[in-house]
């Protein structure tokens, strides 16, 4: 069974193939309710129907066809009984549905946990596992200690801002800060806060893990209207106000490394190592990379990040010599 | 006619039919299917059969002739195609949906299968912010396969490329599917080596074979303990001792509590198995010097090694 992505067609079937079985339950849906519920235009469910209707059994005549009819803008099917339920879920939707659930199970505080674990249990033993076998699935996320979780799970819920002790790699210190949390994003199999840092006037991303301690305030965080999880997928990822690294990858690093960090842009040379440009979350984290990379890694730019690889690769050196 | 049109007519007329088509019906009969020659017939068909197949429409075949063993005609059983009757509260379809939300990436999928649970609750409230987002890998094309092996409690045999690039053929009782450091890993019973092995699905290769062999899953089994850190996990386990100092060890009483801890100094020593040398040194870069690899001396050196091109740089 593939799962590459659904193609325009594929979505525009699996969605016809519930327009159906809704509409056989639900007569007299409006257009506009039908676009509402599965989330495309109005147009674009008129466009699905009148496909509808000229589809239909061997002999395609009137008794044949599906029979879509209007009155007003409430939509009617019939003669379509054999569409009477929407098709079963593949394993790709199964699967990622289940794994979304098991990633907010991972979440403290979560007022829908019990009947989330209610639904997952429904789910796996309709989807054809065997008995015993629902929870053969497993999701684990890096986030420190619940408390910490907690805190920052009701900051966010309430728009709370946070006092915080963290880790900073690039300080190689703790430092206090205080934060407007923004979100909550699991990347690499860890949890990050996203949030507006007070200590130096700028968003960042911190890593859960790496929080000593954290308080909530009795103060209102400002959160934008904006905030989209879904951009802060990779933590290299592109923001104005942030620089341009570039540097070359050897051809052992390269196959992993371009799918792992979005790239800007990749190009091959001559001795087959690959120059790629990508984006900084942070200066430190680019440093810590490039330290990673070791011997697979060249022509470095700019310069003052190549100089901040190499303060930092001193100080893990210092430690590791005599 | 478009395409879409007749894949409606094939699903329509296969699951309708009260028993199996031919080849020859489905040419004849369906609406679509006139196309001028035989062999323009057969693509449009097994084109049409494969696109559906991936979408999870179960078209399957039959034989004709009872006496024979010739699978030549189709057919989509009901029971196979519907989806069953889940009866979800609507307390449990808004908790799936803020699941489906959750999902950085494949998204789609999930809200696909969302729609497909939600159709007898009422629809989603508009306009309440996220604040989660949690990036699975999730689309990797093998998972929805290992999926199937795992929650069927079927044997799979797959090629498989290990971290120190040795391939090899695996045949795995698969018991748990499991996300962990940002991987996917498949964690069971590898039948050859009759032992428990975890395997990274990003390092087999796309041919994932299931055998309806049967097999139990020990009771209690405990994934997580055959899956640790990222430099946990290899062939060849040996143990290391990392030093966290003053400034960092709150980090590992936080972090490692159930790694053996020692004081040493003002700073903390946790050891740790590693099966991965390369995977703890990039995992000790990331602590920038708060951290230090004690033992072995080989893995020590080799840190040395893999950071001179930064060192060499500075003293020239």
């Amino acid at each position: 069974m593939s799962s590459a992505a659904p193609s325009a067609l594929d979505k525009r079937l699996t969605r016809i193939l519930l327009l159906i079985p809704y509409l056989l339950k639900n007569p007299g849906t409006t257009t506009g309710e039908l676009a509402e519920r599965f989330g495309v235009a109005e147009e674009v469910v008129s466009e699905d129907l009148q496909l509808v209707y000229v589809c239909g059994l061997p002999g395609y005549g009137p008794g044949d066809l599906i029979d879509v009819s209007f009155t007003g803008d409430q939509v009617f099917v019939d003669t379509a009984d054999y569409f009477g339920a929407p098709l079963r879920l593949t394993p790709a939707e199964a699967l990622a549905l289940y794994a979304g659930g098991l990633a907010v199970l991972e979440l403290p505080g979560m007022q829908e946990a019990e009947a989330l674990r209610r639904a997952l249990r429904k789910l796996g033993s309709a989807l054809g596992a065997s008995a015993g076998r629902e929870s053969s699935v497993e999701v684990h996320l890096a986030g420190g200690p619940a408390r910490h979780m907690e805190v920052l799970g009701q900051a966010l819920r309430d728009s709370r801002r946070v006092r915080m002790e963290y880790f900073s790699a690039s300080r190689a210190a703790l430092t206090e800060r205080t934060i407007d949390p923004w979100g909550l994003v699991a990347t690499l199999g860890r949890w990050y806060l996203v949030a507006f840092d007070h200590l130096s006037s700028e968003e960042r991303m911190f890593r859960v893990d790496r929080i000593k301690g954290a308080e909530l305030l009795d103060e209102a965080a400002e959160v934008p209207e904006d905030f989209d999880p879904s951009s802060y997928r990779e933590i290299f990822r592109e923001r104005p106000e942030q620089e341009v690294l570039s540097f070359e990858i050897s051809p052992e690093t390269s196959g992993w490394f371009v799918d792992a960090y979005p790239c800007r842009s990749v190009t091959e040379l001559a001795d087959g190592w690959l120059r790629v440009e990508l984006v900084a979350g942070g200066r430190a984290g680019a440093a810590a990379l490039l330290l990673r990379l070791g011997p697979h890694v060249r022509a470095i730019a700019p310069e003052e990040l190549r100089e901040e690889a190499r303060t930092m690769a001193a100080a893990i050196a210092a430690r590791h010599r005599a | 006619m478009h395409r879409i049109e007749r894949l409606i007519n094939l699903i329509a007329a296969l699951l309708d039919s009260p028993r199996p088509m031919t080849a020859e019906e489905i040419r004849r009969r369906i609406a679509g299917y006139d196309q001028p020659t035989d062999e323009a017939f057969r693509r449009a068909f097994e084109r049409d059969k494969e696109s559906l197949r991936a979408m999870g429409v179960p078209i399957e075949m039959r034989a004709t002739d009872p006496f024979s063993e010739a699978l030549d005609a189709y057919t989509i059983p009901r029971h196979r195609y519907y989806l069953p009757q889940l009866d979800l509260e609507n307390d449990e379809v808004a908790a799936l949906r803020i699941a489906s939300e959750i999902l950085l990436g494949p998204g789609e999928r999930a809200g696909a299968a969302l729609l497909k649970l939600s159709l007898d609750a009422p629809p989603a409230q508009a306009g309440t912010r996220l604040v989660w987002g949690a990036d699975l890998a999730a689309e990797q094309p093998l998972l929805a396969v290992l999926y199937e092996a795992v929650t069927q409690g079927r044997v799979v045999s797959f090629d498989y490329t290990t971290a120190t690039g040795a391939g090899a053929r695996r045949i795995l009782e698969p018991y748990r599917l499991l996300h962990r450091n940002g991987h996917w890993y498949l964690v069971g019973r590898d039948r050859q080596r009759d032992a428990i092995r975890a395997f990274r699905v990003s390092r087999m290769k796309p041919k994932v074979a299931l055998s309806d062999d049967s097999f139990e899953v020990p009771e209690d089994f405990d994934a997580a303990a055959h899956l640790g850190e990222a430099w946990q996990i290899g062939e060849d386990s040996q143990p290391a001792v990392v030093r966290f100092d003053a400034g960092m060890r709150w980090w590992a009483e936080q972090n490692m509590a159930s790694s053996p801890l020692r004081e040493a100094g003002d700073g903390l020593e946790v050891e740790l198995p590693v099966g991965n040398p390369d995977a703890l040194i990039s995992w000790v870069i990331g602590f920038g010097g708060a951290a230090e690899i004690v033992s072995p001396e080989a893995v020590r050196a080799r840190l040395l090694d893999h950071l001179a091109p930064f060192l060499e740089a500075t003293q020239a």
